[in-house]
């Protein structure tokens, strides 16, 4: 029985051999067997193997070179693939790394639903946005594939993508705050062919360029993506035409292979456990007061891993994602936490997990929900919870420490801004400054400030020229803001902030926001590290900015431009006069460890660079700095002892009846930088503490619930929590602080919504 | 008779050529002298006086000019030691240099080294918190003054820097390069605060957009200004008390040359100056064969170079990397990776072979120098591969150990794969043509243009053994292995024979249609500019030819495309050419029906050339023609792996000094030279051409 229409589109991983049956006949696929896989000399596969890897390197080159759109050009927002003849992807670029657990899905959907009509042949591309069938997250993300033929079958295939300026819809940008529904996005395209036998179809592409209100750019993006795949498809068949396409194909296979036997290898010298994080977006859409969460329960056992999101809160508003984004989600923290060493097979490396959830979730959306939001939005959510759980999980082991990260800034802090200009004529533009955000502490250094966002590894921030010159807008400053990385025994990366004012506009702007984390960090710490900064957006009414400016001054902070302040929520659409100002400052890394347990040179350092206020030096990392700015080691470590006295006199222990847990001598295992697994004598295992060896727990029930504890206002997570969580959503949102009972080291530093349950965050399987 | 002098300091040996105006030439090549490399400097003048019969102080009183590279500002940014720069920028964007748009984590890092996210690390500041300033001045994207500058502000920044011991100061505005007035007015306060305070303003410099990679390479700047200062003042001094009356001239990265006395001013300009000489001289051989369009390589110790020539001119580039910051100045495209014959071979965990870029340096070296390196290297393959003879490697001055090699090859490579020795050699062997094939093509290829129609250039001491492979791979006809009697000191070569180039280039973004006068006041500013240039080099050209392009775009994309633009005065017609010629260029680099000129076409930054001709005008020597038969040349024959499809193989092996021009070989074949060992492959012909270079046909 042929599938309900929507369900039609809903692409997934299958088995590889029943996708081969399902293709049509008419399509004729080239492969080779295990035999051959095994036969390849290493030489040649070494040979074959880099020259693979140097064409999608010139396929990035080719797509950056000729793209006309600001988040190709100037933030990097694109990717690219190459893949064998179902798809499967042998090797893919270093950008937006989540794009590739999207391609492979619109090539199965393509080979299923188009092999027959109107079939697939050498010379075609299609063209999809449609984030159901795959090859995006959202609509936005347009792809054009490309079949490789060699000898009249399907050799392979090449991918090109890129996050496009406008595709229609309610509101520029096809960004709209207010969807409920897909319909007020823009329109979804499953593959069609817009090249046909080597030719551009003109009417496909004025089909496609019709809904856009920039043709133009995204004409000319389209033209880019064609490019780099022609090239592709031009250089992959130079190889075959030299190694002959039996042996290119068994090295592409085994590319594959090696990066999954690579991946497994990593998993199984890990001790096996289970993992458990929830994570939030706030609001669903325009006016909404509402906190959503997202859950994953993540488990390792051998070499494999689970992903469960089971518990997720069904779709809401606009700040769902389909399929292709849950599973862009654990690809967005996979790629760069375990595999940072291992070549981008993708398509091998998704062969070591499973997905589970259930339908319609936030995460795993039906269709008509609303999904533009999807990769800065439930995309990102969970791949901030799939690097928390990783990052514990490699925690464990000495040898994989230095892998393990806590969660770079949690979200994306995008600003649209669309008006007309001095001339007359309509622009949309952007603020892409928030690229640079802050990374993750790792156990081994502090996070890197104004590092990039995690899931584009090689993304980039414009320079403030560049935005001036293609946007009629003036800045007031961009900088780094001190404070924003999550406190923590290895610092947090920071954070950045820009204030804009409009300059050669016609009349007023209108600023679309999109964010989340401003009620809540979305980066939370690990190992009792504090989360990064908050999201904080503003746009300041009736500023003194111009007045100050025809005075020879420049506002330099959100205080100096007087005004009267708007708080921008999660989702809003804001006016901005002539006399308005833009501020925005954007979410930041979170810490590793106890701020008390860091190097005190390191806090004087941080303050000499402007990175970590005196304020902060004093009150999280009850540092001391002498009048030259050093840290008196004396005074440090006595305000330090004094800090850990005031711990232990404001923490409130629940009432238990439980009976204390005993360790006995033995080896101590470590499970982060505080926690450590002894024995308990009777074959089970304690969680103790790492410092002063102190009993915590039983190994499997829940250590956190019993211990000593601080709860308190958000503002006690640093000072850069400026605004009341009670500014953006209704539920109650607290700071909390678990410590080690003995010697009151902070063993969980967390901002959460009141109601959350103490979870238990690792155990054995 | 007037001199001409091509002078290279490298980091360990100084060499020198001298030309005079009847053909004669004279070369050198002594070791350098650090930290005083003016001392290495001199004895190599001494070396070239007495070969051309002349004391030092006479040939220094007959030569018109002396072209220098040098070292002196690369090493100074490499070994951090530098003058201490205040940085001063335009209130609410001082942190533009540590922010580094994001991209100062990956700038400069292989695609391998960049995919480990984790382990990404931005560079230090390159200027220290307390030592950057804001002040207060604001211009638009117009060149509007939106703020005037404070200068009393200015002023207390300067005497606070000066106290803090600032030496140099770099200053870098937003939108200066459209109004240049605040960063001028800034030098004037310093030299009333400061008066010897080495200033570097960025609209001088770099008058580009982009702030980031301007403060960078503004900063930079300034931090070697005074070290190569310091380094040519004496030099200057020295060799005008021993008589030089012509300018002391120094290599730019860009192939230009500067006068010793503004050097420093735009020190940074001169980081690449050594690799310049190479690529100069590659394409001055290259006008002498005839061949307009050449990849030259260069394979040393530690790194494989490329370098482009197209229709007789190096192509150049508009900005490098140097530890992850950008420099912002034109230099010659000098592509380089670790995959020199120092390279080592590794397996990793994986099990995937991998080359490089890690070398085994002079010290412990190739395994197969048996002074303790355990690392199987590209010269360890090339051993047991049978390119390289153990017992006449470097003219024999460097025993080499095949057992050692195969022992070291076997260990970490053969093992791990599956391999012997012999097949571990191959398989590495196999892997370096590969990388620097790719490389090689990469190079050609993205710069637009068909590799058949290049002849390929194999300098450098590993080059010629892997050459004719990458060049197969290339898919070139032709190599040429430039073997002739200034093969040793060829980059000096290069600048004893390079003209004089300066350009000068400022950046204007705007649409098409353009205002035909608004294009002309541009080229007509930066023909003024380059012409001043010029004469400031204080030498008589026989000849001065200017050539213009513009770097344009499609919309808002962000690399542009270099365009040549005809001479003449600028109408409608001529500003629509500079469109067309864009779209033409367009298309040959990135496929035909690529464009879109729906999009807009844009011009963003406006570029003049100038080349100055020299009445010395060195030739290279030709060598006396072959006095033997070919056959008289040939030492014997061994059995060498080149390809994976033939395998071992029976292969002649020829001596060098035995042959002359006219002589032919067949491949496949290895001729053992002194200084390097070139292979011919099967199915190929080697020629010993009029200059004594090997140039081989490949099938």
């Amino acid at each position: 029985m042929p599938a309900a229409f929507p369900d039609r589109f809903a692409s997934r991983p299958i088995p590889i051999e029943e996708l081969r049956r399902a293709i049509s006949p008419k399509l004729r696929l080239h492969t080779v067997d295990q035999a051959a896989i095994d036969a390849i000399d290493p030489l040649t596969y070494e040979v074959v193997r880099h020259r693979i890897w140097s064409i999608t390197d010139e396929m990035g080159d080719t797509l950056k070179r000729m793209s006309g759109s600001t988040s190709v050009t100037e933030v990097n927002d694109f990717d690219f693939t190459i893949g064998d003849e179902l798809g499967q992807e042998v090797q893919v670029g270093l950008f937006n790394t989540g794009l590739v657990a999207a391609m492979d899905l619109a090539i199965y959907w393509t080979l299923l639903h188009r092999g027959e009509n109107p079939g697939i042949a050498e010379g075609d591309m299609f063209l999809c946005n449609d984030p159901w069938v795959g090859g995006g997250l959202h609509q936005n993300d347009v792809a054009v594939l490309a079949p490789i033929f060699h000898d009249g079958r399907l050799f392979g295939w090449s991918t090109a993508i890129c996050h496009v300026a406008d595709l229609g819809g309610s509101a520029p940008g096809s960004f709209s705050p207010s969807a409920t529904d897909i319909f007020s996005e823009a329109v979804p395209t499953p593959p069609i062919k817009i090249v046909r036998g080597g030719e551009i179809q003109d009417d496909v592409v004025d089909a496609y360029l019709r809904r856009s209100r920039v043709p133009e750019m995204v004409g000319l993006d389209l033209r880019a993506k064609i490019g780099a795949n022609r090239l592709a498809v031009e250089r992959l068949l130079t190889l075959v035409g030299r190694y002959g396409p039996d042996l290119v194909k068994a090295v592409m296979k085994r590319m594959m292979d090696d990066a999954e036997r690579r991946l497994r290898a990593k998993l199984a010298a890990l001790p096996d456990g289970a993992w458990h994080a929830i994570g939030h977006q706030e609001q669903a859409g325009l006016g909404d007061r509402g906190i959503y969460k997202i859950e994953l329960r993540m488990t390792k056992i051998g070499d494999h891993l689970t992903f469960d999101f089971t518990g997720t809160d069904p779709q809401q508003g606009m700040i769902n994602c389909p399929y292709a984004g849950m599973r862009a989600g654990v690809m967005f923290a996979l790629l760069p936490v375990l595999a940072g060493d291992i070549p981008w097979a993708a398509g091998g490396l998704m062969r070591c997990f499973d997905l589970v959830s259930e339908e319609g979730t936030i995460n795993n959306a039906s269709f008509p929900a609303a999904v533009a939001k999807a990769p800065v939005g439930p995309a990102w959510a969970t791949a901030n919870l799939v690097a928390e759980c990783l990052g514990k999980m490699l925690d464990t082991m000495v040898e994989s420490r230095p892998r393990v990260q806590s969660v770079c800034a949690g979200t994306y802090d995008g600003c649209l801004l669309a008006g007309v200009d001095a001339e007359g004529r309509p622009f949309i533009g952007g603020l892409a400054d928030t690229m640079a955000s802050g990374y993750g502490a790792q156990t081994d250094a502090d996070g890197v400030d104004t590092a990039g966002l995690f899931v584009i590894p090689m993304g980039r921030a414009p320079d403030v020229e560049m935005t001036e010159l293609t946007q009629p807008l003036l800045y007031l400053w961009r900088r780094e803001e001190a404070d924003t990385g999550g406190a923590g025994r290895r610092r947090g990366g920071l954070s950045g902030s820009v204030c804009v004012i409009g300059h050669g506009t016609r009349g007023s702007m209108t600023a679309m926001f999109t964010g989340s984390g401003k009620a809540a960090s979305m980066s939370p710490g690990l190992a009792g590290g504090y989360p990064g900064g908050t999201q904080l957006d503003l746009v300041v009414h009736d500023s003194g900015a111009r007045r100050a400016l025809a005075a020879g001054r420049i506002p330099g902070s959100v205080e100096e431009l007087g005004g009267e302040h708007y708080l921008v929520q999660a989702h809003d659409e804001v006016p901005v006069h002539p006399d308005s100002a833009v501020v925005l400052r954007w979410g930041a890394g979170g810490g590793y460890g106890d701020p008390l347990l860091r190097e005190p040179a390191e806090v004087a350092r941080d303050v000499a660079d402007g990175k970590v206020s005196p304020e902060a030096a004093r009150t999280l990392y009850a540092v001391v700095l002498d009048e030259m700015g050093a840290a008196d080691p004396a005074a440090t470590d006595a305000a330090r002892r004094r800090a850990r006295v005031r711990r232990r006199e404001s923490a409130t222990a629940p009432v238990t009846t439980a009976e204390p847990v005993l360790a006995v001598a033995g080896e101590r295992r470590p499970l982060d930088d505080n926690l450590r697994l002894a024995p308990d004598g009777e074959g089970g295992s304690v969680v103790v503490c790492a410092h002063c060896d102190h009993p915590l727990g039983r190994w499997g029930e829940n250590y956190l619930a019993p211990l000593p504890r601080r709860t308190g206002s958000p503002g006690e997570a640093g000072p850069t929590a400026w605004a009341d969580p009670a500014d953006y959503v209704d539920v109650p949102i607290e700071f909390r602080q678990f410590y080690c009972p003995g010697c009151y080291t902070a063993l969980l530093t967390q901002v959460v919504p009141a109601a959350q349950p103490i979870l238990l965050d690792r155990a054995p399987v | 008779m007037t001199y001409v002098i091509g002078l290279d300091v490298g980091g360990t040996f100084t060499d020198a050529v001298a030309a005079d105006s009847s053909g004669a030439l004279y070369t050198a090549k002594t070791p350098s002298t650090p930290p005083d490399f003016a001392c290495g400097f001199e004895n190599a003048l001494d070396l070239l006086a007495s070969q051309a019969g002349l004391t030092t102080g006479e040939l220094l009183a007959r030569t018109s000019h002396v072209a220098h590279g040098t070292t002196a500002a690369l090493n100074a940014l490499v070994t951090g030691d530098v003058a201490t720069v205040g940085f001063l920028t335009t209130r609410g964007h001082g942190d533009a240099i540590t922010i580094m748009n994001v991209e100062g984590r990956y700038l400069g890092l292989s695609p391998h080294e960049a995919q480990d996210t984790l382990r990404t690390r931005k560079p230090d500041p390159l200027v220290a918190r307390s030592l950057r300033c804001e002040v207060t001045e604001r211009i638009d994207r117009d060149g509007r003054v939106v703020v005037p500058l404070d200068e009393d502000e200015v002023r207390a920044h300067l005497r606070e820097m000066v106290a803090q011991g600032v030496s140099a100061l770099a200053v870098s505005l937003l939108w200066s390069f459209r109004n240049q007035a605040h960063e001028l007015r800034i030098r004037e306060l310093a030299r009333e605060e400061a008066p010897d305070l080495y200033v570097t303003l960025s609209s001088e410099l770099t008058p580009r957009i982009r702030e980031f990679a301007r403060a960078a390479t503004t900063i930079m700047n300034a931090q070697v200004g005074p070290t190569l200062r310091a380094y040519l003042d004496p030099l200057e001094r020295r060799l005008r008390d021993r008589g030089l009356a012509g300018p002391l001239l120094v290599m730019q990265g860009s192939g230009g040359t500067v006068s010793a006395r503004k050097a420093p001013e735009v020190a940074i300009t001169t980081v690449g100056s050594v690799l310049t000489g190479g690529v100069v001289g590659a394409a001055r051989l290259a006008e002498q064969l005839g061949h307009p369009n050449v990849v030259s390589t260069d394979v040393g110790g530690t790194t494989f170079l490329v370098g482009l020539i197209v229709d007789g001119r190096p192509v150049s580039t508009a900005g490098t990397v140097l530890n992850q910051h950008p420099i912002n100045t034109p230099a010659l495209r000098v592509h380089a990776i670790g995959s020199g014959g120092g390279a080592i071979a590794a397996v990793d965990a994986g099990g995937n072979l991998r080359v490089g870029p890690n070398s085994a340096g002079a010290r412990p070296g190739p395994a197969c120098y048996g002074q303790g390196g355990l690392s199987p290297t590209v010269t360890d393959a090339d051993l047991v591969v049978g390119i390289l003879n153990p017992d006449f490697f470097l003219g024999g001055r460097q025993p080499l150990s095949r057992e050692l090699a195969e022992k070291a090859l076997l260990e970490q490579v053969g093992r791990p794969l599956g391999l012997d020795a012999e097949g571990a050699a191959a398989a590495v062997f196999a892997v370096q043509n590969g990388q620097t094939g790719d490389l090689v093509r990469k190079v050609v290829v993205e710069a637009g243009h068909d590799p058949r129609d290049f002849v390929v250039y194999a300098f450098g001491g590993a080059g010629p053994m892997h050459s004719f492979a990458y060049a197969a791979e290339l898919g070139a006809r032709r190599l040429v292995v430039p073997l002739g009697p200034t093969a040793g000191v060829f980059s000096a070569y290069g600048l004893a024979a390079s003209g004089v180039t300066v350009s000068a280039e400022l950046s204007d973004p705007a649409p098409l249609p353009l205002d035909p006068a608004r294009v002309q006041a541009n080229f007509d500013a930066l023909t003024a500019r380059v012409r001043t240039a010029l004469a400031d080099q204080e030498l008589d050209f026989t000849s001065v030819v200017l050539r213009r392009e513009v770097d344009a775009r499609y919309g808002p994309q962000i690399s542009e495309v270099t365009t040549p633009v005809a001479d003449g005065p600028f109408d409608e017609a001529a500003v629509a050419a500079v469109g067309d010629a864009f779209e033409a260029q367009y298309a040959r680099q990135f496929g035909a029906g690529t464009g879109y000129r729906e999009a807009g076409i844009q011009v963003i930054t406006y570029r003049v050339h100038g080349v100055g001709t020299l009445p010395v005008d060195p030739a290279l020597p030709t060598p006396p023609p072959a006095a033997v038969k070919v056959e008289e040349a040939r030492k014997g024959s061994r059995p060498v792996f080149l390809d994976v499809t033939r395998g071992w193989a029976d292969t002649a092996v020829y001596d060098y000094r035995a042959l002359g021009p006219g002589h032919v070989i067949a491949g496949p074949a290895v001729v053992e030279v002194p200084t390097t060992t070139v292979v011919i492959p099967a199915d190929a012909e080697g020629h010993v051409d009029r200059l004594g270079n090997l140039a081989i046909h490949l099938p």
